[in-house]
């Protein structure tokens, strides 16, 4: 029997989800602004290019579930498509779904928690969540890194800056799993994701109240003084507390997979890790974020028409840029292939970069640096228990479903 | 009268993703290495300058009263 001859424009191929930098490399240095008819999009790949899109946010919209009039891709189960308008409708009250003025006094009110000052004050807490569940994964000589480690720590994190008892961990980890499915390409995606966007909803909602009437220093107290002002109605407090939780949480996941991996696969820098882990895990976590990206490529829709190298970028078209091959662009980065835990400078785009640069990029910074920290001060050596890696099948998030180490 | 602003941008810290120059553009711009560099000090009034401080994701810049050299922030 024949097979079929591989789509070089299905974004969801094996290939391209188990290598996004050759492929998207491929593309970068051939046409760098490329329209793919399959997934209806422009496909952008340089560094000097994503830093001009993000810089422009009035000719690039971020309201994309909003104005998208598109049907889901890929398809979706025929009949979910009233699951879709119902998930379109929660996301779309996003912060990150919004242009100015209105994300400015959005991002505005939840500003001050996260900034950098104010997440180092979270580092004591993450180092000791990173030690008790390497504690925990210690006696057994391997672990899988995503489950015993990059899963539950940005839960934990993320749980207690919501101000919610331990006890409900595991149901807001089950949650946020749910979550996972935005932008994945599974058919059956919308009917998960709706699981995780009720549960929340029905779990934050009585919080919210509490905290209206009692607020303490939590974000969900943050969210609701703010709705007491005005800046956010019920429906956004509830879908941004949702946000915290998605956002936060694959992306660390990604982050500290990704970056165990990078530094098993290079002895060398893991060897200059272990001489100085205090020292080295800043810019070792910058590394780690430029290399092999959390978030493979975001999102934005065409305001008005754009020119850009010589093509016409139309008004309602979508753009997906990806920050995984713009931090490979050798236009950008000296040597980009290769993994350099002192590279200086490394102005990576994996946390975007304008307006909308990743809100909990110093969280996600203190979480990396603490984890390959204690790892590289807990172990003389990491070895992968498998060479066969997956990859979830997301267009989006570079996400590993399983990372098995062991050690001696 | 305001008082006069000193604004120093640590360059070892800017990424230069801009969040200073997007919400007070007449006091902080783009370098030729894609960082942020101050123009004006006094280009927008105290409040939006500190603002703009709080706002950069690396913590990248300290404001500081230029006469008394009081730190203002961080």
């Amino acid at each position: 029997m024949a097979t079929l001859a591989a789509d070089p424009e299905d974004l969801f191929a094996p290939e391209v989800i188990a290598d996004p930098y050759a492929y998207f490399g491929r593309l970068r240095e051939t046409d760098p602004m490329h329209w793919n008819p399959r997934a209806e999009m422009w496909i952008v790949t340089r560094y000097e290019d994503l830093v001009w899109l993000v810089r422009h946010h009035e000719l690039f919209s971020s309201a994309v579930i909003k104005t998208d009039r598109r049907p889901p891709h890929p398809p979706i189960d025929a009949e979910d498509g009233p699951l879709f308008d119902r998930v379109k409708e929660f996301r779309s009250d996003q912060l990150v779904e919004h242009d100015r003025p209105g994300h400015l006094s959005m991002r505005s009110a939840v500003h001050g928690y996260f900034t950098p000052q104010a997440m180092e004050g979270w580092r004591p807490f993450v180092r000791a969540a990173v030690a008790e569940l390497l504690d925990e994964a210690a006696p057994h000589g391997r672990m899988d890194v995503l489950e015993a480690l990059a899963a539950p720590l940005p839960v934990r994190v993320i749980t207690q800056m919501m101000g919610v008892p331990e006890e409900d961990r595991e149901h807001l980890r089950h949650l946020a799993d749910r979550l996972l499915y935005i932008n994945r390409g599974e058919p059956n995606r919308m009917k998960l994701l709706m699981e995780g966007i009720e549960g929340m909803i029905d779990y934050v909602s009585p919080k919210v109240d509490e905290r209206a009437a009692t607020p303490s220093d939590d974000f969900i107290s943050v969210l609701a003084s703010a709705e007491k002002e005005g800046v956010f109605t019920r429906h956004q407090v509830l879908v941004n507390t949702a946000l915290l939780l998605f956002a936060g949480h694959e992306t660390t996941m990604n982050l500290i997979c990704n970056g165990t991996l990078a530094l098993i696969r290079h002895p060398d820098q893991w060897e200059r890790l272990r001489a100085d882990p205090a020292g080295a895990a800043r810019t070792a976590t910058e590394e780690c974020l430029r290399y092999d990206p959390p978030v493979k490529s975001t999102q934005r829709i065409a305001a008005q028409d754009v020119e850009r190298h010589g093509k016409t970028i139309r008004q309602g078209d979508r753009i997906r840029w990806i920050m995984a091959a713009a931090n490979r662009d050798p236009r950008a980065f000296d040597d980009p292939d290769r993994f350099d835990i002192r590279r200086k400078p490394n102005p990576h785009v994996s946390f975007g970069a304008g307006i909308h640069y990743c809100l909990g990029a110093s969280l996600a910074r203190i979480e990396g640096q603490e984890v390959f920290r204690a790892l590289a001060e807990r172990f003389e050596s990491l070895r992968l228990e498998t060479e066969e890696l997956e990859y979830a099948p997301s267009i989006q998030f570079r996400s590993l479903t399983a990372l098995p180490v062991a050690w001696s | 009268m305001a008082r006069e602003l000193r604004i120093a941008v640590d360059h070892d810290l800017c990424m230069g993703n801009g969040q200073c120059v997007f919400l007070a553009p007449e006091v902080f711009r783009h370098n030729a290495n894609r960082q942020s560099e101050v123009i004006d000090p006094a280009g927008a009034p105290e409040e939006g300058v500190l603002k703009a401080a709080g706002f950069c994701p690396t913590g990248a810049i300290s404001v500081s009263d230029a006469q008394t050299g009081e730190l203002l922030f961080p």
